[in-house]
């Protein structure tokens, strides 16, 4: 029976997602359809490119949304990595060291947000949401409001370089991506951040350590939102204090839009990338068809809302609701 | 049933892409009618004609006209009424140059990495010439290499694209026109400090996103005459983001601080009206100088009605013109100077009645 149920949910998330690839397999066919340029090589890489930055935060976005929980900070945290490494590099750090101690600034971020939700258990829309604003101050603080210009070639050739037909981004959103599934689907950080949504009380009776397992996560969307600052800084070689500004939302808007549940418990790190793809592909297209930017935040809105709604039904149907059976996908 | 909903949903989806989709086509041809453009009330006016004659004589010899070229035109945002009315501008040049133009803008003022986007997907298109117009002086640099790739020109209009970045990168920028935003600030303090007169007083200085180039520019411009006068004591830059409600609550807040304030210069006209509307709120307008930039129709309206003091004109139309032209002789491929400035005007009180219908 429970082999049949188990079965049920597997279907319906596959469904799910065949439902998005529809979406965007549709979508890309208009747009082919509606102008001669959209259908380009040189298109679909800068497609490509932009989505590959909103895949590597989203990842982590998955993670801390399969919780339960939400991170409005990655936006902030984006900038103020970008400006460290900046600030390093100029003062002589070595590219590496630069990239790392960015990251590790990032790390922190999301260590502090993690340790506000899970030690004094405070609720983290809250929590991200001032560190938000503390993040952007700092970022501001640093570089007086005035971007950092001008890197050695190694640091822009992540953002700017070229791997054949590809860029360093997507190949680093290919591998955070495939790395994310893994996390998710494979192992017992998966398991527990899936349970950690569904029903933490659970967890904690049967004796896992939730509150570190919750710290690691908000650490990896730190993590990810740092490498995403990266990737900014150096396609622009400028560090902006004001870089990231609505990231948040554009991947809080990714993952429920590839139905993770805003409510915890089931996420899938395919859907968050295809969702990245479709949104990508929507912004392009609607300006490849010179579309003012009036109709394109209203199309994205309206995308979004009709995805929640989605997700709402099927989370009302879903067999084994409230079961305490964890899936990723 | 679930499958139901499922379905259906998709279809609403399918409808709203082929609505999207349906409007695109329509949008092209849509006629753009705005204020202050509309050609029924173009009145051809000396000032404005003035204007356009130091243009043009510095875009001499013309290109050939009514060629049909196709230019991109990259503004930054469309939810300020400054870049709305230059859209215009641009269009209604268009139609009278016989090329064709089409132009897109980033959602919002500070979100540079859409507005790059942007310009990534306009590369992609066959446009022969670019216009672009950047929030800040990098964030379009990857956009001027890919369009340089491509074979397409690239003029940059009005906030400046730092050109050694460009060249690092590996990219240049083919004409440039803008307007001399230092200037733009010292003319308008300038007529702050002879308003304020003998006595001196208290200025203060809102700018817009700190960076910017014409933010910057106009900033460095006004503090340079304010600490140059005997008696100006320059008490506060404050960055107001180019946005009305931002500005409005630094006025009141430097009002708070400095009771004996005198004068307000606000890097463009939105933030200077904000402000005016705040020291009106808290009745304390009077014997206060409040100058913008930009001078909008809503500007013009507002120093008639004695609200705001002056701003800084510059026609957009003429300015639109010659930005157009200098993309056209740069896609026929004629030598153009190294930059094209606009002539600016100081309007106020005294002199709005000779500005009426500047356009």
């Amino acid at each position: 029976m429970k082999q049949y149920k188990r079965f049920l949910m597997m279907w319906d998330q596959t469904f799910s997602q065949i439902l998005l690839g529809l979406v965007l397999l549709i979508t890309v066919i208009l747009l082919g359809l509606a102008s001669p340029f959209f259908m380009t090589w040189d298109n679909w890489r800068n497609i490509l490119d932009q989505s590959a930055l909103q895949v590597i935060i989203a990842v982590g976005m998955t993670f801390v949304i399969c919780t339960g929980g939400i991170d409005l900070s990655v936006g902030s945290i984006t900038a103020l990595s970008g400006v460290c490494m900046a600030v390093a590099m100029h003062a002589g750090v070595s590219v590496e060291m630069a990239v790392f101690l960015g990251i590790i600034a990032g790390a922190i971020v999301g260590m502090g947000n993690g340790l506000l939700i899970s030690r004094l258990n405070l609720n983290p829309f809250i929590v991200t949401l001032g560190t938000m604003a503390v993040v952007r101050g700092v970022a501001l603080i640093i570089t007086k409001g005035i971007p950092i210009y001008g890197f050695p070639r190694e640091f822009t050739w992540l953002g700017n370089g070229h791997i054949g037909p590809l860029n360093p981004p997507m190949l680093m959103a290919v591998f955070i991506a495939l790395l994310g599934a893994l996390v998710l689907n494979q192992t017992k950080l998966g398991n527990y951040t899936l349970a950690l949504g569904g029903n933490e009380e659970a967890l904690r009776r049967s004796g896992v350590a939730h509150k570190l397992y919750k710290l690691i996560i908000y650490t990896i969307c730190g993590i990810t939102a740092a490498m995403g600052g990266m990737v900014v800084t150096a396609r622009l070689n400028t560090a902006e204090p004001l870089a990231g500004s609505m990231f948040e939302l554009d991947a809080i808007a990714a993952v429920v839009l590839g139905g993770t549940d805003m409510k915890g418990g089931r996420g899938s790190i395919t859907g968050t990338v295809m969702a990245c793809l479709l949104l990508g592909v929507l912004r392009n297209g609607l300006t490849i068809l010179s579309i003012p930017s009036y109709y394109q935040q209203l199309a994205i809105g309206i995308i979004i809302l009709v995805a929640i709604i989605i997700s709402e039904l099927r989370l009302k149907n879903a067999p084994g609701h409230g079961n305490t059976i964890y899936l990723g996908g | 049933m679930r499958r139901n909903k499922h379905i259906l949903a998709v279809f609403l989806l399918v409808i709203f892409m082929l609505t999207l989709v349906g409007c695109g086509g329509k949008s092209n041809e849509s006629k753009v009618v705005n204020q202050g453009n509309d050609p029924a009330k173009q009145v051809s006016d000396p000032k404005v004609e003035e204007n356009e004659k130091i243009l043009m004589d510095q875009l001499q010899p013309l290109p050939e006209f009514n060629k049909g070229e196709k230019i991109g035109i990259l503004v930054i945002t469309l939810a300020n009424p400054y870049w709305v009315t230059l859209k215009g501008s641009y269009e209604l040049a268009a139609k009278e140059l016989g090329v064709n133009v089409e132009v897109m803008a980033a959602p919002t003022e500070g979100d540079t990495k859409s507005q790059l986007e942007t310009l990534q997907a306009m590369t992609a298109k066959d446009y022969q010439g670019l216009i672009i117009s950047p929030i800040e002086p990098y964030n379009l640099v990857p956009g001027v290499v890919s369009a340089n790739k491509k074979g397409i020109k690239v003029v940059n209009l009005g906030p400046g694209i730092n050109v050694d970045a460009v060249e690092e990168a590996g990219g240049k920028l083919d004409g440039r026109i803008t307007v001399d935003f230092a200037e733009q600030g010292q003319r308008a303090a300038e007529y702050i400090v002879e308003k304020i007169g003998k006595d001196g007083g208290k200025v203060a200085i809102i700018q817009g996103i700190p960076g910017a180039g014409q933010s910057e520019g106009r900033t460095a411009g006004a503090k340079k005459v304010f600490e140059d006068t005997r008696g100006i004591e320059l008490v506060s830059i404050q960055p107001g983001n180019w946005d009305r409600n931002t500005a409005y609550n630094i006025a009141t807040n430097l009002l708070q601080a400095h009771p004996d304030l005198k004068g307000i210069f606000c890097c463009n006209d939105v933030m200077a009206l904000a402000a005016a509307d705040a020291l009106t709120a808290a009745g304390k307008r009077d014997g206060r100088i409040i100058f913008g930039v930009d001078f909008i129709d809503e500007a013009k309206e507002a120093i008639a009605a004695g609200k705001l003091d002056g701003s800084i004109a510059y026609s957009m139309d003429a300015y639109a013109k010659a930005g157009i032209i200098l993309c056209l002789k740069t896609i026929q491929g004629m030598e153009v100077p190294k930059q094209v400035n606009s002539p600016l005007a100081v309007v106020t009180r005294e002199n709005i009645q000779e500005y009426q219908n500047w356009h």
